[in-house]
């Protein structure tokens, strides 16, 4: 991978501050130049995220960078502590501090004996990988420094695990997901890692009846707390009709409820009215029904099983983040970091619906059918977060733009 | 926090002896910071036509300045004048040269432009990659000039060394051309200079406007740039590159910042058409006219007024000793560093007031700073609803930004006599309100 003419992927470190920003009572200490932090602000902000008060930045002098001196940091900590409280600092290194192999660690284990604040380093730059490491990271150290409840179970209540701000439509997809397990099976979230949770909800996880896994970065936290907790985990996000009905029976199936019978009904006909699809990709004669899909590997797994239950075929499966360690992923999404040759396939597409972002749209010719599924979102502002991608109502919303599509091509 | 612990860390300005130093920031916790001369150099690349932007840094560094571009039409949006390499662990353990020319051959198979700035970023610059001479390379073997530009925040403060930077590096491109009586603009980075009340003075004596670097030229009018007669500095990031074209072709050059005081602002008139050659335009005693009518009334309206100063387009120190010759109050003066040129400003400051000093970008603190000094008045960007809480006027000056000569007086001062206004009027409002609430 060399030009970049576009966004790049977001780094692990990106990935790293968005989902502890997202966690409602959390303080983020930047150890690194003030202008990343500042700069920040316009992606935290239209992924919505509040900065004030909760982003912090030390800055570093070339003295810091060449002698090593974290005064500046420790300083900050301590000030953090006094003047806003926080149950939790949570100090992240910048590439600068990173690569002069400052040990935020250290640091943290020196000043924590003046401070009332738990402190938990991350050390990551923005070298371990993209974003998707990056959040590996978050919900691991999360379960390791922050859940320490009894255990105590709480009937009737679960937890998701693998939200991230980062992704399209996140909020609406957690927001879909609570609504579905509410009416089927009358469940309650007692926390959600990482969005819109507070430390003390993320701190009693350990007491909920079962782990809900949205993405995979998110399965060995799932694993540890299985161990540590005896928490089962369904390992899954729901898309698409037959996906969302297959995702609540396992779930039925490990809580031992009974499902809603109106629902279920109901996803039983929606299912079937979207194999109906099949008839009419079967009739064409110019065209093929064929999908290109790019994103989170976990949106794009569910999104290509969806439009194969209709009759599309996913010819392009690929990945926005690396795949190393994701065992979930079935072989055929792939990862391809070269712009160039995403580009090289877009250019290529005749009468394709494309599941994408807003920059390859940019490279579509008028045949294909686009849906935007992942960010970055350059073409407009997120408002809505009744507009899911993920459950019933997500499926809804995707069987439109395939009727539409179908309309396209002959 | 405790606005009086606050201020307790800071110096008062006729304290400041080591000015690198001295200027503290109201917290080491800060937020938001300061901008990174990254995004100074993407300011200054933004106003050259035909050049490219190449970063080299991490892709957070590479993301956010994209991120940046895409609404804009000068960079071409998504698809423009604004790519990178993003580095990572490989590149720094064994250095990114070689990523760097395999991603300039991609970019010269897909694109013809006329100068490419390689902009290097923190990363980079630790790990010690001779981009100057791969900037020579690259410039050799495809002939299209490569200009190396460094940004490592970790050695500045603020953007402004990011702009700078970038406009003195295209000195290089800069040739040897008959001198034809011309005018460049240096250091122009906000707005366009044709807006300009300077620009009307200098078309109404018949005086050629050349390059405009960085705001609005383009590659061609930089190679150019050494006919002009003299060189106008209207920022001091133009001050290094000034210099070296005075010293390599025999331009002289005026220093006129954005000038709120007419005496700075007539001085540097006087100074350009003396470099000229030619007699001040008619016109302009009565623009000064105007100009000093204005403070006259501001003297009557704003004596007594106090404030603190966050951000202006104008030159801090410039500006606040301009207020405190009106009568008004410096409480606090928040502000990347000091210059040398700052002396003069700041010695008319001390004849009637000492306020405290305060590493700029650090809004988050503020509001106990609020409770403690009280200012009528708060110069720049701050959350408005904030402000109005505890009864402070914010002064917008933005439109400023396009401005320069005796119109900077006048619009500024009417800023302060309309932001006055609503300041007492909110006062009253709460005396009111105390008055009823009893």
């Amino acid at each position: 991978m060399s030009l970049t003419r576009f966004l790049p992927v977001p780094s692990d470190r990106m990935g790293i501050i968005w989902s502890l920003l997202s966690i409602k009572d959390a303080v983020v200490l930047e150890y690194g130049p003030a202008g990343t932090t500042h700069y920040s602000m316009s992606l935290y902000g239209d992924i919505g995220i509040e900065q004030e008060n909760r982003l912090f930045t030390t800055h570093m002098r070339e003295d810091d960078v060449i002698m090593g001196d974290t005064s500046r940091l420790e300083n900050a900590i301590i000030e953090i502590d006094k003047n806003f409280e926080p149950k939790v600092i949570f100090i992240v290194a910048s590439s600068c501090s990173a690569v002069i192999g400052t040990d935020l660690r250290g640091v943290c284990a020196m000043v924590a004996p003046k401070v009332e604040a738990k402190l938990i380093a991350f050390e990551q730059g923005g070298f371990r990988g993209d974003y998707s490491a990056g959040l590996k990271e978050t919900y691991k150290l999360l379960a390791e420094k922050i859940i320490d409840g009894d255990g105590k179970r709480i009937e009737g209540t679960y937890n998701i695990l693998g939200a991230s701000i980062g992704s399209y439509r996140c909020r609406a997809d957690v927001l879909e997901i609570k609504r579905m397990l509410k009416e089927v099976y009358g469940l309650e979230c007692g926390a959600c890692m990482c969005l819109d949770s507070s430390l003390e909800q993320i701190k009693n996880m350990g007491s909920a009846g079962l782990n809900i896994v949205l993405r995979p970065e998110a399965v060995e936290t799932a694993k540890f707390l299985e161990k540590k907790y005896g928490t089962p985990y369904v390992y899954g996000t729901p898309y698409g009709y037959r996906g969302s009905m297959e995702w609540l029976q396992s779930i039925g199936m490990i809580t031992g409820k009974k499902p809603s019978e109106d629902i279920m009904q109901e996803l039983k006909k929606k299912t079937m009215a979207a194999s109906q699809y099949k008839m009419y990709g079967r009739m064409l004669k110019r065209d093929k029904a064929e999908a290109y899909l790019y994103g989170d590997a976990e949106t794009v797994t569910g999104l290509a099983s969806f439009l194969n239950d209709m009759g599309i075929n996913a010819v392009h499966m690929i990945s926005m983040h690396n795949l190393s360690g994701l065992k979930e992923i079935p072989a055929d999404i792939k990862y391809m970091p070269a712009e160039k040759e995403r580009l090289e396939i877009l250019k290529s597409l005749r009468a394709n619906l494309v599941f994408a972002d807003d920059t390859s749209k940019r490279f579509l010719d008028g045949s294909n059918t686009f849906v935007r599924i992942t960010n970055p979102m350059i073409d407009g502002a997120l408002v809505a977060d009744h507009m899911p991608v993920a459950g019933i109502r997500g499926a809804d919303m995707i069987m439109e733009y395939v009727s539409g599509y179908f309309n396209t091509i002959r | 926090m405790d606005g009086n612990e606050l201020l307790g860390r800071l110096k008062k300005l006729s304290e400041i002896e080591d000015r690198s130093k001295d200027i503290h920031s109201l917290t080491y916790a800060q937020f938001p910071g300061t901008h990174c001369p990254l995004m100074g150099a993407a300011m200054a690349v933004r106003g050259i036509d035909g050049a490219v932007m190449m970063i080299i840094g991490t892709d957070e560094c590479a993301y956010y300045t994209k991120h940046m571009t895409i609404y804009s039409e000068d960079w071409g949006g998504l698809t423009g004048r604004c790519v990178s390499v993003t580095i990572d662990q490989h590149d720094i353990t064994f250095g990114c040269g070689k990523k760097v020319e395999d991603a300039y051959a991609e970019l010269m198979e897909e694109r013809k432009p006329e100068a490419v700035f390689l902009v290097t970023t923190c990363v980079p610059e630790i790990i010690g990659d001779d981009f100057d001479a791969i900037a020579e390379i690259l410039t050799e073997r495809y002939g299209i000039p490569v200009l190396a530009v460094h940004t490592e925040h970790f050695k500045c403060e603020n953007h402004m060394p990011g702009v700078e930077r970038t406009i003195t590096a295209a000195f290089k491109l800069m040739e040897e051309c008959a001198k034809d009586g011309s005018v460049n603009v240096l250091g122009q980075r906000m707005g366009r200079f044709e807006s300009t009340e300077l620009y009307r003075v200098l078309k109404s004596a018949g005086v050629r406007v050349g390059a405009q670097i960085p705001s609005g030229c383009s590659i061609d009018d930089i190679k150019q740039a050494a006919s002009a007669k003299v060189n106008i500095v209207v920022n001091d990031i133009g001050l290094p590159l000034a210099k070296k074209m005075e010293q390599k072709f025999g331009i002289p050059y005026v220093f006129f910042d954005k000038f709120v005081d007419p005496q700075h602002i007539s001085k540097a008139y006087e100074s350009l058409f003396g470099f000229l050659g030619i007699p001040l335009p008619e016109g302009l005693s009565e623009l000064k006219e105007k100009a000093e009518k204005s403070v006259c009334q501001g003297k009557e309206k704003l004596k007594g007024v106090s404030f603190i100063y966050g951000n202006t387009p104008f030159n801090v120190y410039e500006a606040c000793a301009f207020m405190s010759s009106l009568g008004m109050k410096p409480q606090l003066i928040q502000c990347h560093g000091i210059n040398d040129t700052d002396d003069e400003s700041i010695k008319e400051i001390l004849k009637s007031d000492d306020p405290y000093i305060s590493q700029s970008a650090n809004i988050s603190p503020m509001q106990y700073i609020y409770d403690v000094l009280k200012p009528m008045l708060y110069l720049g960007h701050e959350y408005a609803m904030r402000l109005k809480m505890k009864k402070i006027a914010q002064v917008h000056t933005d439109m400023g930004g396009a401005m320069l000569g005796y119109e900077v007086t006048g619009y500024f001062v009417e800023q302060l006599v309309t932001a006055t206004e609503e300041a007492t009027a909110m006062r009253e409002e709460g005396q009111v309100e105390r008055r009823f609430g009893a």
